[in-house]
């Protein structure tokens, strides 16, 4: 068998690597048997490749699996837990127990759903602060209406809970302030800009 | 970046310590690991780029291709240990010396490496 039929039977097995790694590497190793197959016997370097693709290809396969990034599903599915015992608590808010109740489902939930997102990320890259306003937003918000809802359902607020819930009622002011303060700064930092020339 | 404390597997040992001489390309590291094992281990090129692949990722080697001009008319991909990776491949070989040592140490005819 010529040398650039040879090479090109090995070019088409490689096509059974999984595709990114094919991509990546598939025309160097391509080279690389066509130089083995310039250097020494045709036999010998076709029977080191048959063999190496048999026990390389289903290994890169199983590698691209397990490199596959979680399936975000799970952090959809807390995430909705949260947003119902958040409905719960607030279409129940006549009831304490129910509020409370509503709400702890909320946050577990909402922390799940936290966690399984961040998991689904196959690389943490750094960001600057400026790029999670939403994050800081939201929670603003979030202590805010919990603040807001809790203090209708209980009515009079008793006074050991009095500093506790103004306390808790500035923070909301306070994250949703630096929300917004932060959104404007990203505003300006990711504004379009003229190319000069 | 942790130093790594288990031993490296065989294809990325070999690889490291192919490398301990200088950047390479892959049919460069094939023959030198050929040559420092004595011909007894002859890499695929699916091994080969596997075992790249996994030392990019854990950043004991690092592509050098394009870092300066070559004089070389084929696209080829040069690779180079990171210092993370040398220090590894150092450690490998003093593990290596080291086991050496005591295999010898306790052989028929005692010490002798």
């Amino acid at each position: 068998m010529s040398g650039p039929r040879a090479a090109g039977i090995y070019s088409g097995l490689l096509r059974f690597y999984p595709r990114r790694f094919r991509d990546e590497y598939g025309v160097d190793m391509a080279l690389i048997f066509a130089e083995q197959l310039r250097d020494e016997p045709t036999g010998r370097v076709w029977a080191r490749g048959v063999v190496d693709l048999a026990i390389t290809i289903p290994a890169r396969h199983l590698e691209a699996r397990m490199d596959r990034p979680p399936n975000p599903t799970v952090a959809v599915v807390f995430a909705a837990i949260s947003v119902s015992g958040l409905v719960l608590g607030i279409i129940g808010g006549s009831s304490l127990g129910m509020l409370g109740f509503g709400l702890a489902v909320a946050v577990v939930a909402g922390g799940l759903a936290v966690a399984a997102w961040r998991n689904t990320r196959a690389v943490s890259v750094a960001r600057p602060a400026t790029e999670r306003w939403w994050q800081v937003l939201l929670v603003g918000v979030i202590v805010l209406a919990t603040t807001i809802i809790v203090v209708n359902v209980v009515g009079e607020v008793s006074d050991g809970l009095w500093l506790p819930m103004v306390l808790t009622l500035l923070a909301g002011v306070v994250t949703t302030a630096a929300g917004l303060i932060l959104s404007i700064v990203h505003l300006i930092e990711n504004r379009p800009r003229r190319v000069p020339g | 970046m942790p130093r790594l404390v288990k031993p490296l597997p065989s294809a990325s040992l070999h690889i490291v310590l192919a490398l301990l001489d200088g950047e390479a390309h892959g049919y460069a590291l094939i023959g030198r690991v050929a040559e420092l094992s004595d011909g007894a281990v002859r890499m695929g090129a699916g091994t080969l780029y596997g075992t790249l692949n996994r030392l990019v990722s854990d950043g004991l080697i690092e592509e050098t291709t394009t870092r300066v001009p070559r004089d070389d008319s084929e696209r080829r991909r040069y690779y180079e240990l990171t210092g993370t990776g040398r220090a590894v491949a150092v450690d490998e070989v003093v593990r290596l010396q080291g086991l050496v040592h005591r295999i010898a140490a306790h052989l028929p005819g005692g010490a002798t490496a």
